[in-house]
C-alpha cells in the first residue's frame, strides 16, 4: 500500500510541481508573485475543453493551442498590464495578478457558471497490476509528461545560450541590460512561459478531474505550498516540493486523516515558514551594508 | 451647521432606520393587487450549479401558473438570486431579496450549509421561508414560525439509503465516504444510527472534503476494506471524482449516494455506465424522472427552459410549490403573511402529484415529507427501485 501511495502522490505532487515551477518562472524573472496563476490553470483547462468538446478537435491539437494562446495570454499580461504600473508600488502587481486572475473566473463562470464539466476520457489507459501496485494510465501519463517536459526545461535553461540569457537576467537585470538583452522583451517572455506552463498543467488536468470556474484556487495554495517548501524562488525546490506535497497529503490522508489532505498544503506553508524559512532548496539572503 | 439640526438629522436617520428594520416589516411586504413577489435564492454559479435545475424548475412552475390565471387574480414575480452554493453569499442573497427587493416569501435553496447559514436572516425577517431542494434537519427543526420544508430531510433519506443498502442480501460490511459538513452529516449519521441498531458498524469511514480533485487515499482505504456497500455522503462533483479514481483502481462496489447527486448527471460526468451501473440515489417522484406521470412536470420545464436538462433535480422544487399555491388558494384575495403562515400549518395529507410523499405541515412539525424511495440503473435506463432488484413500477 506504500509504494501505491507514493507513486499516486508522485502523480499528483507532478501536477504541483508544474503549477509551483511556473510560478516560479514568473517570480525569479519580474518578482511578481502571480496570485491569479490557479486560474490560469484553469484557463488552460477550459480552452483545451471548448477545442475537444465544442470543436471537435483531437486532445493534443487542443492542447497545443490551449498552451499557445495561454502564452499570448502572459505576453499581454506583462505588456497590457504590468509594464504600466511597473514605476507605481509593488503591492499593485498582487492586486493585479489577483484582479486577472477574477477577470478569467469570471470569463468561465459567465460561459459554464451552472455546469461541472467532464472532460472526455484522453488516457483510458486499462489500470496495470503489478503485484499490489496498481499503475494507473492517468498516473502514468501525467509523470511521464510532466518528467519529460520538465527534463526538456532544465536542458534548455543550464545547457543552451538561452539559458544562460535567462539565467544571466535572473542574476542581474541591470547587467544583462548592459550586455545588450533587452530585458522588457524577457519579462514578457517570461510571463509568456510561466503562463503556458500553468496551460499545462490546466490541460493534464482536464482529462482526469473535472472542470469549473473555481478549480484553480486549490492549485494556487498548493503550488505556493510547492514554492515554500523545495524554496521561494528555486525551480528545483519547486519541483521537489510539489511532488513532496503531492506525496505528503497521500500518506497522510492514507495513514493519518483524510480529513488532513485538505490542509496538508497549509500545514507545509506554516510549518517550513516556522522551521526552515529558505525551505528545502532556497538560499538565505545576505544584505551586505 | 447648528447642534439641532445635527440632533434632528440623527433622529431622522435613526427613524429611517427603524422604519427599514425586520421589526416593521408590513405583512403584504412583496404583494400588490395584482403580483405576488417571489425570491428564489439557489446556486446559479459555482461548482455545485446544476442543483439550480431544482430553482430553474421551480421559476418554470410559477410561471405556469401565471399563464393559467395566477392565484385570485394576481400573478407571480420571481426574483432568482445566486450564491453559488456559498453560506457568506446565501446570506448575502437573503438579505438582498427580503429588504431589498421586498419579496413576499422565500421559496428554493439548494445547498444545506447555506440554507443553514441563512436561517437566522430570514428567521429574524418573518419572511415565509419554503424549502425545496436542501435537506439539513436542522432547517426545519426545531420548528420557527416562518421555515416550512417541502422535501425529505436529510434523516429521511439516510434511513432510506440505509434500509436500501442492507436489502442487498448477504451485507455485511459497508464503509462510509463523506464531506466533513452538517450537510453529509444530515444523511450518514441516521443511516450509521439504522445500520448500528441492524448490528453493522462502518468497516471504513472516510472523509472526501469539497473541491478536492483526487480521491486515491479514501479510494485506496475502501479497497482494503472490501466493503459489500459504500454509502457516499457526497456532493455532485466529487461523486463523479470519487467514481473515476474507484476505476482507476479496480474498486467495483455498489454505491449508495444521496439526493445531493442524481444518476443522469453522475452518469454525464464519470463518462460510462460501467462504472456507475451500481450508483444508487434517493428518489423523491411518483414515477422514474423521465416516467409517464412525470411527463407533465418536465413539459413545464421545458416550457419555459427549453434549453434545460432534465434531471432528478429539475422538478424536486415544484411538488412544495404545488403546496404553496394551494394555501395561497385557500387563504384567498385577502392575502398577507401571517394568514398564509396559518393556512400552511394546516396542510395535511397533500398529494403534490408529483412528489413520492405526501405533504404534512403543523406548527410542531415542519418536516413536510417523511417518504423516499431509490433509484438505481436498470438495463442502464434510472429506474425507481422499492428494494435492492426490485423496481417499483413494472413496465414492459
Amino acid at each position: 500500500m506504500f509504494s501505491q501511495l507514493i507513486l499516486s502522490g508522485i502523480a499528483q505532487g507532478a501536477i504541483y510541481a508544474l503549477v509551483a515551477l511556473s510560478m516560479t518562472v514568473v517570480y525569479r524573472a519580474t518578482t511578481i508573485v502571480n496570485f491569479g496563476h490557479g486560474d490560469m490553470v484553469m484557463a488552460g483547462a477550459f480552452i483545451a475543453y471548448l477545442f475537444v468538446v465544442l470543436l471537435g478537435l483531437p486532445f493534443l491539437p487542443a492542447a497545443f493551442v490551449a498552451v499557445v494562446l495561454l502564452f499570448i495570454l502572459g505576453v499581454a499580461i506583462q505588456r497590457g498590464l504590468i509594464e504600466p504600473i511597473k514605476a507605481g508600488p509593488h503591492i499593485g502587481f498582487a492586486m493585479m495578478s489577483i484582479a486577472v486572475g477574477y477577470v478569467l473566473r469570471g470569463i468561465a463562470r459567465a460561459g459554464w457558471g451552472r455546469e461541472v464539466l467532464p472532460m472526455p476520457r484522453v488516457f483510458d489507459i486499462p489500470p496495470i497490476f503489478v503485484g499490489d501496485l496498481i499503475l494507473t494510465g492517468d498516473s502514468l501519463v501525467v509523470i511521464g509528461v510532466v518528467a519529460t517536459f520538465l527534463t526538456a526545461f532544465f536542458v534548455v535553461f543550464h545547457r543552451t545560450r538561452i539559458g544562460q540569457v535567462i539565467q544571466a537576467v535572473y542574476q542581474s537585470e541591470r547587467g544583462a541590460a548592459l550586455i545588450g538583452i533587452n530585458v522588457r522583451a524577457f519579462h514578457c517572455m517570461m510571463w509568456g512561459i510561466g503562463v503556458a506552463m500553468a496551460a499545462i498543467a490546466g490541460v493534464l488536468l482536464a482529462p482526469i478531474t473535472l472542470l469549473y470556474p473555481d478549480l484553480g484556487a486549490n492549485f494556487l495554495i498548493r503550488g505556493f505550498a510547492a514554492m515554500t517548501l523545495g524554496g521561494f524562488g528555486s525551480l528545483g525546490g519547486a519541483i521537489a516540493g510539489g511532488i513532496l506535497l503531492g506525496v505528503a497529503e497521500q500518506l497522510l490522508g492514507f495513514y493519518v486523516s483524510t480529513k488532513l489532505i485538505d490542509i496538508a498544503a497549509y500545514l507545509v506553508i506554516i510549518s517550513v515558514l516556522i522551521l526552515r524559512p529558505v525551505g528545502l532548496f532556497g538560499k538565505a539572503a545576505i544584505v551586505r551594508v | 451647521m447648528t447642534l439641532r439640526i445635527l440632533f434632528n438629522r440623527g433622529l431622522a436617520a435613526l427613524a429611517m432606520i427603524l422604519l427599514a428594520s425586520p421589526a416593521s416589516a408590513d405583512t403584504t411586504t412583496g404583494i400588490t393587487d395584482t403580483t405576488i413577489k417571489i425570491g428564489i435564492p439557489g446556486p446559479f454559479t459555482g461548482n455545485a450549479s446544476s442543483y439550480s435545475k431544482a430553482e430553474i424548475g421551480l421559476d418554470a412552475y410559477y410561471k405556469w401558473v401565471n399563464d393559467q390565471g395566477g392565484v385570485h387574480g394576481r400573478k407571480f414575480v420571481t426574483v432568482l438570486e445566486d450564491y453559488a452554493c456559498a453560506e457568506a453569499k446565501g446570506i448575502a442573497a437573503a438579505k438582498k431579496l427580503i429588504y431589498q427587493d421586498q419579496v413576499f416569501m422565500l421559496h428554493g435553496n439548494s445547498c444545506s450549509a447555506v440554507a443553514v447559514a441563512m436561517k437566522p436572516t430570514v428567521v429574524e425577517a418573518g419572511v415565509p421561508w419554503v424549502v425545496a431542494h436542501a435537506v439539513n434537519d436542522k432547517i426545519s427543526s426545531p420548528p420557527t414560525k416562518n421555515i416550512f420544508h417541502g422535501v425529505p430531510v436529510g434523516s429521511t433519506y439516510g434511513l432510506a439509503m440505509a434500509k436500501f443498502v442492507l436489502s442487498k442480501p448477504d451485507t455485511k460490511t459497508v464503509a462510509i465516504i463523506q464531506h466533513s459538513n452538517d450537510w453529509a452529516n444530515s444523511y450518514c449519521i441516521p443511516a450509521k444510527e439504522y445500520m448500528a441498531k441492524q448490528g453493522i458498524k462502518p468497516a471504513v469511514e472516510t472523509t472526501f472534503e469539497r473541491g478536492q480533485t483526487d480521491s486515491t487515499p479514501q479510494v485506496l482505504q475502501i479497497r482494503q476494506a472490501k466493503p459489500d456497500f459504500v454509502i457516499a455522503c457526497l456532493y455532485e462533483a466529487e461523486t463523479a471524482i470519487f467514481f473515476n479514481d474507484m476505476r482507476k483502481y479496480g474498486v467495483n462496489v455498489p454505491v449508495m449516494g444521496t439526493a445531493g447527486t442524481d444518476l443522469e448527471n453522475t452518469l454525464k460526468r464519470v463518462g460510462d455506465l460501467e462504472t456507475v451501473k451500481s450508483y444508487f440515489v434517493p428518489h423523491n417522484y411518483v414515477d422514474n424522472t423521465e416516467g409517464p406521470r412525470m411527463k407533465k412536470w418536465n413539459d413545464i420545464i421545458l416550457k419555459y427552459y427549453p434549453q434545460e436538462t432534465i434531471t432528478g433535480f429539475s422538478a424536486i422544487s415544484i411538488g412544495s410549490a404545488v403546496a404553496v399555491i394551494e394555501v395561497l388558494k385557500r387563504v384567498g384575495r385577502d392575502l398577507t403573511r401571517e394568514k398564509f403562515l396559518a393556512e400552511m400549518d394546516k396542510v395535511r395529507d397533500f398529494d403534490t402529484g408529483i412528489l413520492a410523499g405526501k405533504i404534512n405541515w403543523s406548527a410542531t412539525d415542519r418536516d413536510g415529507v417523511k417518504e423516499a424511495a431509490v433509484a438505481g440503473f436498470v438495463n442502464g435506463k434510472p429506474t425507481v427501485l422499492k428494494s435492492w432488484g426490485k423496481p417499483l413500477f413494472e413496465r414492459p
